[in-house]
């Protein structure tokens, strides 16, 4: 048989060499953020404004769930970059952030944006454009109603947390008329939330009153001598960090033994510390997600495993570390079902027809479906044990489904 | 009810009264309104984190170094950022506190993260029941702490012979200039003493609550109570300040929390329209 000419075997080196290198580069997408080695994802959170505290500790569970990903090799051996940016809790400064996401250092899709202001100014750009924002930390109607293939909230919303709190005092008190006092910041986010307990306690026949206080309280004896007139069988906080240990500091205070169940934002070590064992024993949170060292779950084994390893131990039991660290695992599950070409318009359209979120077991499985993009919604209850220096929950997800309708 | 209320607007406002001193020896000393004063109250906080949670100081030597730390940060700034703009209009000096005020707030959270810190001192925390009336152990101590030092830095500028320096260097700096004061040294002297105050009223808040750099708005309570009481005065301040944590307590009893900014700033507006230099202060005459 006649050789083929050398010629003949260089072309088609060389054509097969051409096809291979064209193959690969199909499958970067610059202008998405995708290039042969990493993905740029970007994060738009409080990082030095008023909410920094929690906004920051929530950028550090995310950011150590992909260096988690990244230290086994990233996604389809691509890294993930993380590209956090701090919109100082600005709606200004959110719209610069994420036109620059957008284009100038384009990302594959933003997670975060974590003022409810900035997503409500940006909700029109985001549901017109192409970028998707996965993993809210704060909800908006704007940006979750209706459903958007480019919109999904991350982080536990008010009203289940309003109906898991108060069916379970409900349950364990025994009551049959539940009297409860939302006890609030002054803001439209404090009227909504105090609305979702009152609904809920309308529902059994009960009653509910709202008595605010200050963000800026120094002391709260005025609110304490009115709860203490109203006599409510539990209360509902909402607020900041200092809402919650002046209130219970303040009945600790006068004696009353009221317990109360706070939003998910104030699972903090931190306010377990300020307030000290005898304000803090009726202290307890409802929330979507365990914070970490919480459970014996495998994803909270793997939080405060990697926690621990990265010096976050501190932190670890912050339910806002544990919060960004959920959202890390979604998006990592998202990108990881593209296989080797990952662009934005696959990633929308990927999550697009629903997908559930299996966070092993540091949410309930997370259901986004076609028409509603709320995040999670089986919530309990959680507290402080003093005595052995935990958080400690009081039931899994599972025991609580039945307070959620 | 009415007991209960006006013992906790007295124990706040106490220390509202500590922080106002503060600022008013700083303006009456150097003639700086000092816009940093709020975070003079978030540094002696995170003072007192260092000293009492990080280095596990006992009390009484954490006290020393919360102290001798907000005195010579005082010092310090007195030094590098007031001295070099004496003479320069009082605006250039307004801008560079407020410079201050957000540097001072970046290098705390760049310093300490941007989570709050429990502060937990050996101070009491119980409480005295006395008929139907609750006290506070650790808002009396802030009370009677803050009254104290008040007394204190009274009779230190009434009494010593530094004191009196001071008072002659902030009555008149070429005065004093020409009879021999050092009056830089009785600038950094000043600048001291509003920080010290400042931290100590910080030690208490962070307490009360949590330690962060929210406490600034807090701190910066004491501008008006200054206002109030008369910014060249240093009783005035401290009445300024019971009267702002009494005002604030009763209007969120009696109307609503929200009430209370606009029953201080409104007094604070009448204040200024019909007594600009406030309620304890002197009307400066000069001649034309």
């Amino acid at each position: 048989m006649k050789k083929p000419p050398r010629i003949c075997l260089t072309l088609t080196s060389a054509a097969v060499t051409g096809l291979l290198a064209l193959s690969a580069t199909a499958q970067e997408a610059p202008q998405d953020g995708v290039y042969k080695d990493r993905i740029d994802w970007g994060v738009q959170m409080d990082m030095s404004g008023p909410t920094a505290e929690a906004q920051s500790t929530w950028v550090k569970g995310f950011q150590d769930y992909m260096r988690k990903v990244n230290e086994a090799g990233g996604i389809g051996g691509r890294k993930i970059n993380v590209l956090a940016e701090d919109n100082k809790f600005n709606a200004a400064q959110d719209k610069i952030i994420y036109e620059k996401f957008v284009a100038q250092t384009p990302v594959l899709g933003i997670s975060g944006m974590g003022s409810s202001g900035g997503q409500v100014a940006l909700a029109p750009t985001i549901r017109a454009g192409k970028v998707p924002v996965v993993g809210t930390y704060t909800p908006t109607k704007a940006l979750i109603e209706p459903a958007s293939p480019l919109t999904y909230h991350g982080m536990c919303a008010y009203k289940p947390m309003a109906q898991t709190g108060v069916g379970y005092f409900t349950d364990t008190l025994k009551l049959k008329a539940p009297k409860v006092v939302t006890v609030s910041i002054e803001s439209a986010g404090g009227k909504e939330y105090h609305d979702y307990v009152a609904e809920a306690v309308t529902k059994l026949g009960g009653t509910a009153t709202l008595v605010t206080m200050k963000v800026t309280a120094v002391d709260v004896t005025p609110q304490a001598l009115e709860i203490m007139n109203l006599k409510p069988d539990f209360i509902a906080i909402y607020g900041v960090n200092n809402t919650a240990v002046l209130t219970m500091k303040a009945l600790a205070q006068y004696g009353v033994k009221i317990p109360a169940f706070a939003i998910t934002y104030l699972a903090q070590p931190q306010i377990y510390a300020a307030m000290g064992a005898q304000a803090g024993a009726n202290y307890y949170v409802a929330t979507c997600l365990s914070p970490g060292g919480s459970d014996d779950t495998p994803g909270n084994k793997e939080l405060s495993a990697f926690a621990d390893k990265a010096g976050r131990g501190a932190i670890k039991e912050d339910i806002n570390y544990a919060a960004g660290w959920i959202v890390g695992h979604m998006v990592g599950d998202r990108i990881s079902q593209l296989g080797a070409n990952v662009t934005r318009a696959r990633l929308v359209e990927s999550m697009g027809k629903g997908f559930t979120a299996d966070t092993g077991g540091l949410t309930a499985p997370i259901n986004y479906s076609t028409t509603d993009h709320g995040g999670p919604q089986v919530h309990k209850m959680i507290s402080f044990d003093y005595a052995t220096n935990k958080v400690k929950s009081h039931g899994g997800f599972k025991d609580f489904e039945k307070y959620i309708k | 009810m009415l007991a209960q209320v006006l013992f906790g607007g007295l124990a706040v406002g106490s220390i509202y009264g500590l922080v106002a001193l503060g600022f008013a020896v700083v303006f009456k000393a150097t003639d700086v309104f000092n816009f940093a004063q709020g975070m003079f109250v978030v540094c002696g906080a995170f003072f007192a984190v260092t000293a009492v949670s990080v280095l596990k100081l006992p009390f009484g030597v954490a006290v020393m170094f919360i102290i001798g730390a907000s005195a010579l940060l005082g010092v310090v700034i007195h030094v590098l950022l007031i001295q070099p703009l004496s003479g320069r209009p009082m605006l250039s000096v307004i801008m560079l506190t407020i410079a201050l005020s957000i540097v001072l707030r970046a290098l705390i959270e760049m310093f300490y993260g941007s989570q709050g810190r429990p502060l937990n001192t050996p101070l009491p925390s119980g409480v005295f029941v006395i008929g139907n009336l609750r006290i506070s152990q650790l808002h009396l101590t802030a009370m009677l702490v803050s009254w104290i030092c008040m007394a204190g830095f009274g009779a230190f500028f009434k009494f010593t012979s530094v004191g009196l320096l001071m008072r002659a260097t902030a009555d008149g700096h070429e005065a004093a200039v020409v009879s021999g004061i050092n009056v830089n040294v009785m600038n950094r002297l000043a600048w001291a003493i509003g920080s010290v105050l400042a931290a100590i009223g910080g030690v208490f808040l962070g307490q009360l609550q949590i330690v962060s750099t929210e406490l600034e708005s807090i701190g910066l309570l004491a501008l008006p109570a200054v206002v109030i009481g008369g910014m060249q005065s240093i009783p005035g301040a401290i009445v300024g300040g019971i009267l702002v944590g009494l005002i604030e307590q009763l209007a969120a009893t009696y109307i609503s929390p929200k009430s209370s900014d606009i029953v201080i700033y409104g007094l604070l507006l009448l204040i200024l329209m019909v007594r600009p230099w406030g309620l304890f202060g002197q009307k400066e005459l000069g001649r034309v």
